[in-house]
């Protein structure tokens, strides 16, 4: 110990460098945590949060706004996050903005993005509620089928009336004799027979799936016994099969007409002029079978998004390999 | 400690100023009584049973071979050590009685001259030798601090040497500057714990002669250990020999000298 | 036989240190309070230890850049570099190499020092100088070494980041405000005070064994010598036990 005056001026210097720098850090890692500064909250709902965590990271538009609070679950099916957002970036967030989730770089941590909505809306206050984007669930699904069905059935069961008047009228057949109509009516019946063509395989379908459900087959019958999805899940697959009844009976009567039509406009015979007479009679054929087209596009769409859903993706996807086979043996029986 | 107590201490030896009574007399209540005081280390007994009084003003030389325990004794005197049992009555109080405060009161009158110096090498002499004055008078300005320090140093010859580091000087040098740093508290009692040992003879003689003469000019009591009997000789009003753990004898160098116990003469020799 | 009495010279090494660091309480919070001793050795501790500290600071960051730097191009993250050398000194390298230089200067010298005191019975002339020698000389230095640890941790931490910004512009290139924001934007409170709390106990134990060994060391230079020695080891041992013990409450506290 050769140096024996101590100075006091070093020794303080010493002392404060590392509290200041100590506190530095402290004050920068709350400030980046919102510590310090005034934040409002917001709420925003998922059905699966990823793995988030408190203190996670808040984007707008990719600029720093805040931090997540605190996150709790309210049911089985939805987890709230309660987002605390810097009050700098209050004039820019509207109502209608969404929140999702992302992560921060290749494996970063995970992060709260509020992407800025696409209409104008009024600006967001404490409390709101986030939107976030609509993951396609299986119930959602499930319910538009449901509805559809039940167009589907109510078409049908006018189509039937319909059917049965045209059988029942002898004028109608007198339409047929003429040329120009002729080859209308062949239109509309081509769509029709395709449509009944359509209605056919999907309800096949839609019996093959209601089936296995019940069976309890695959990740998605275990996942409908475990959840309040069954439920509704249930009643949804029990419209589908009366529609699917409905639809299969229509069909056949549909074919019949067809066929009766087909061979009378072939044959040439009956009053055409006396079916021209009942107009209103035509515009509602004609609007029937827009109508069930209309139907079966939508029902299409649905199976196909139903195809596209995660959850029913597998089952899809053995189903085509299932008929793939069946085609390749009929193919290879075929050869034989 | 309480403030006011070390002007206490101050005073005393500045109202002995005046005496000249010679030394070996005693005179009113004697500086240490020491009765019946007994220590042991595990099962080594060091003090059996010993017995000695110190007069004020007077020089005792505690005689004996290496090892028989005289540190021991000195050391209990001023409560470095504990005794097992006995008594240790210094300014008529008994040190193993007595708590902190009190012993640290005690202490401020009792210098203590330690075998090694035991100056604080991470200090200079005039660290040194502020030390036991800012730690015993809490209240002292330092003008005052420095006349003191200056006067004690200029008694043992070095007045020069305030600024230095123990390191720098000499086994003498460093003795003298013990020998002030134990002078400044200005104490009633010294200790010497072998004030003489690892000096060369002459340098001994000279710290020999220096005792006597801080003694007269101090008017303190002294217990001088040692073994060296030029130092004795010098130093000595009275010698009491330590054999055994106890007081085998006392009376003065000349009269132990005479004697023909053998015990007594191997030192004479 | 034998192991069985160094198990018992052990515990009652143990024991010994444990009353030790008892007396220090008990003493420590009693007056007089030695200010003026406290802040001569926060000086000759502290301010004292910290070229020794920003030196070898500097040098690791530098160094454990470097060496990160490879293994990150292998996984393509690269531009991660600063934030893994930033969490890995302030959260674990900082701390306990710091303390370890720490102990490596301060703990022999206290032995050292101490001991060479006892030696020379300069413990006892203190003591007879009405002071007492365990608040003069123990209380202070292990104050100071706790109070002083923490903020040469600090400024370690700090002087490591900045050889580190130096390591990695050795091969790359990137600005000081983007350095320093990602580091620190990497920090939450669980990386930093769990670190910083922890450099009080290495403080302490360095302290408490610097001083409990010169204070009880054998008379003789080989005494002073081994009571440096051990001091040195046994608290450079003790630095890694209280981080261990250290990150298992941290972990237990969901701070980690």
């Amino acid at each position: 110990m050769a140096n024996l005056k101590i100075s006091s001026l070093k020794l303080g210097l010493f002392v404060l460098a590392g509290l200041f720098l100590f506190i530095l850090t402290l004050y920068i890692i709350g400030k980046n945590q919102n510590f310090f500064g005034s934040s409002f909250e917001v709420r925003a709902r998922f059905s699966n949060v990823n793995g988030l965590i408190p203190g996670n990271n808040i984007r707008f538009a990719g600029i720093q706004a805040g931090t997540v609070k605190h996150i709790r679950v309210i049911n089985d099916s939805s987890v709230e996050v309660v987002l605390s957002i810097d009050n700098e970036m209050k004039p820019y967030i509207h109502k209608n903005a969404v929140a999702s989730l992302g992560t921060e770089g290749l494996m970063g941590n995970k992060v709260v993005n509020i992407v800025p909505g696409k209409s104008a809306a009024p600006l967001i206050g404490s409390g709101d509620l986030l939107a976030t984007p609509k993951t396609v669930s299986t119930d959602e699904m499930l319910l538009t089928l449901a509805t559809t069905n039940n167009n589907i059935a109510e078409i049908s069961e006018g189509l039937k009336g319909t059917i049965r008047r045209i059988n029942q009228s002898k004028a109608l057949w007198g339409i047929l004799d003429d040329g120009s109509l002729a080859g209308n009516i062949r239109n509309s019946l081509r769509n029709l027979s395709q449509a009944s063509l359509h209605t056919n395989e999907m309800t096949r379908d839609l019996g093959d799936i209601v089936s296995d459900i019940k069976e309890g087959k695959g990740s998605i019958g275990s996942l409908v016994r475990d959840t309040v999805l069954s439920s509704s899940l249930a009643r949804a697959v029990e419209k589908v099969r009366d529609a699917g009844a409905s639809i299969d009976r229509l069909a056949g009567q549909l074919d019949e007409t067809v066929q009766d039509i087909h061979r009378q406009v072939a044959e040439g015979k009956g009053t055409v002029h006396a079916l021209l007479q009942d107009s209103a009679l035509a515009r509602k054929l004609d609007a029937s079978m827009e109508n069930i087209r209309a139907g079966t596009d939508a029902f299409n769409q649905d199976m196909l998004a139903l195809q596209h859903n995660f959850l029913f993706r597998g089952y899809f996807r053995k189903l085509e390999k299932e008929k793939k086979k069946a085609a390749a043996k009929n193919e290879t029986a075929g050869t034989h | 400690m309480t403030p006011d107590a070390p002007y206490e201490i101050r005073s005393a030896p500045a109202g002995q100023a005046e005496q000249q009574t010679p030394a070996h007399v005693q005179q009113g209540q004697p500086a240490i009584i020491i009765e019946g005081l007994c220590k042991k280390f595990g099962t080594h007994i060091v003090l059996d049973h010993f017995n000695l009084t110190v007069g004020k003003e007077e020089n005792v030389v505690i005689l004996g071979r290496s090892g028989v325990g005289k540190s021991v004794l000195i050391k209990c005197i001023v409560g470095l050590l504990r005794p097992d049992s006995g008594r240790i009555l210094v300014f008529g109080k008994n040190i193993p009685d007595l708590d902190h405060e009190e012993i640290d009161r005690v202490r401020a009158k009792v210098g203590f001259l330690f075998q090694s110096n035991a100056l604080y090498d991470s200090m200079t002499v005039r660290a040194n030798l502020e030390f036991p004055l800012r730690r015993h008078w809490i209240a002292i300005d330092q003008k005052e601090i420095d006349e003191m320090v200056q006067e004690v140093l200029d008694n043992v010859g070095l007045g020069h040497t305030a600024d230095m580091m123990p390191e720098e000087l000499s086994g003498g040098m460093r003795k003298r500057i013990a020998l002030a740093r134990t002078l400044i508290l200005k104490p009633e009692i010294i200790l010497y714990d072998e004030p003489t040992t690892g000096l060369d003879p002459v340098t001994g003689r000279e710290i020999s002669r220096l005792i006597v003469e801080m003694q007269k000019k101090y008017h303190t009591a002294s217990m001088i250990i040692s073994h060296d009997m030029g130092c004795v000789k010098t130093t000595a009003d009275r010698v009491a020999l330590l054999i055994d753990g106890k007081c085998y004898t006392e009376g003065t160098y000349d009269a132990l000298k005479r004697s023909n116990d053998k015990n007594i003469a191997q030192f004479f020799e | 036989m034998a192991s069985t009495s160094k198990f018992q010279a052990f515990l009652t090494e143990t024991g010994d240190i444990a009353r030790f660091t008892g007396r220090y309480f008990v003493q420590g919070v009693r007056p007089r309070f030695e200010i003026g001793e406290l802040l001569r050795q926060c000086f000759l501790i502290g301010y004292n230890s910290f070229p020794l500290v920003g030196l070898t600071g500097f040098i690791m960051g530098l160094v454990l850049t470097m060496q990160l730097r490879p293994s990150l191009v292998d996984y393509g993250v690269e531009s991660q570099l600063p934030v893994m050398v930033g969490v890995a000194i302030v959260r674990e390298i900082g701390p306990v190499i710091t303390a370890l230089i720490f102990a490596g200067k301060i703990a022999s010298s206290m032995g050292a020092e101490l001991g060479s005191m006892k030696v020379t019975e300069q413990i006892d002339a203190m003591e007879v100088s009405g002071t007492n020698p365990f608040k003069y000389l123990v209380v202070t230095r292990v104050a100071a070494s706790t109070l002083m640890l923490p903020i040469l941790v600090i400024l370690g931490d700090t002087i490591a980041l900045l050889g580190s910004f130096i390591g990695v512009n050795i091969r790359a290139n990137t600005s000081f405000t983007l350095f320093f924001r990602q580091i620190v934007n990497s920090f939450n409170f669980g990386d930093v005070l769990p670190a910083y709390i922890k450099t009080y106990f290495f403080g302490f134990a360095v302290g408490i064994i610097g001083c409990y060994k010169g204070y009880y060391s054998k008379k003789g230079t080989e005494g002073v010598g081994r009571a440096a020695n051990s001091a040195v080891v046994m608290s450079s041992i003790l630095i890694f036990i209280i981080d261990l013990i250290a990150v298992q409450i941290t972990d237990l506290l969901g701070i980690n």
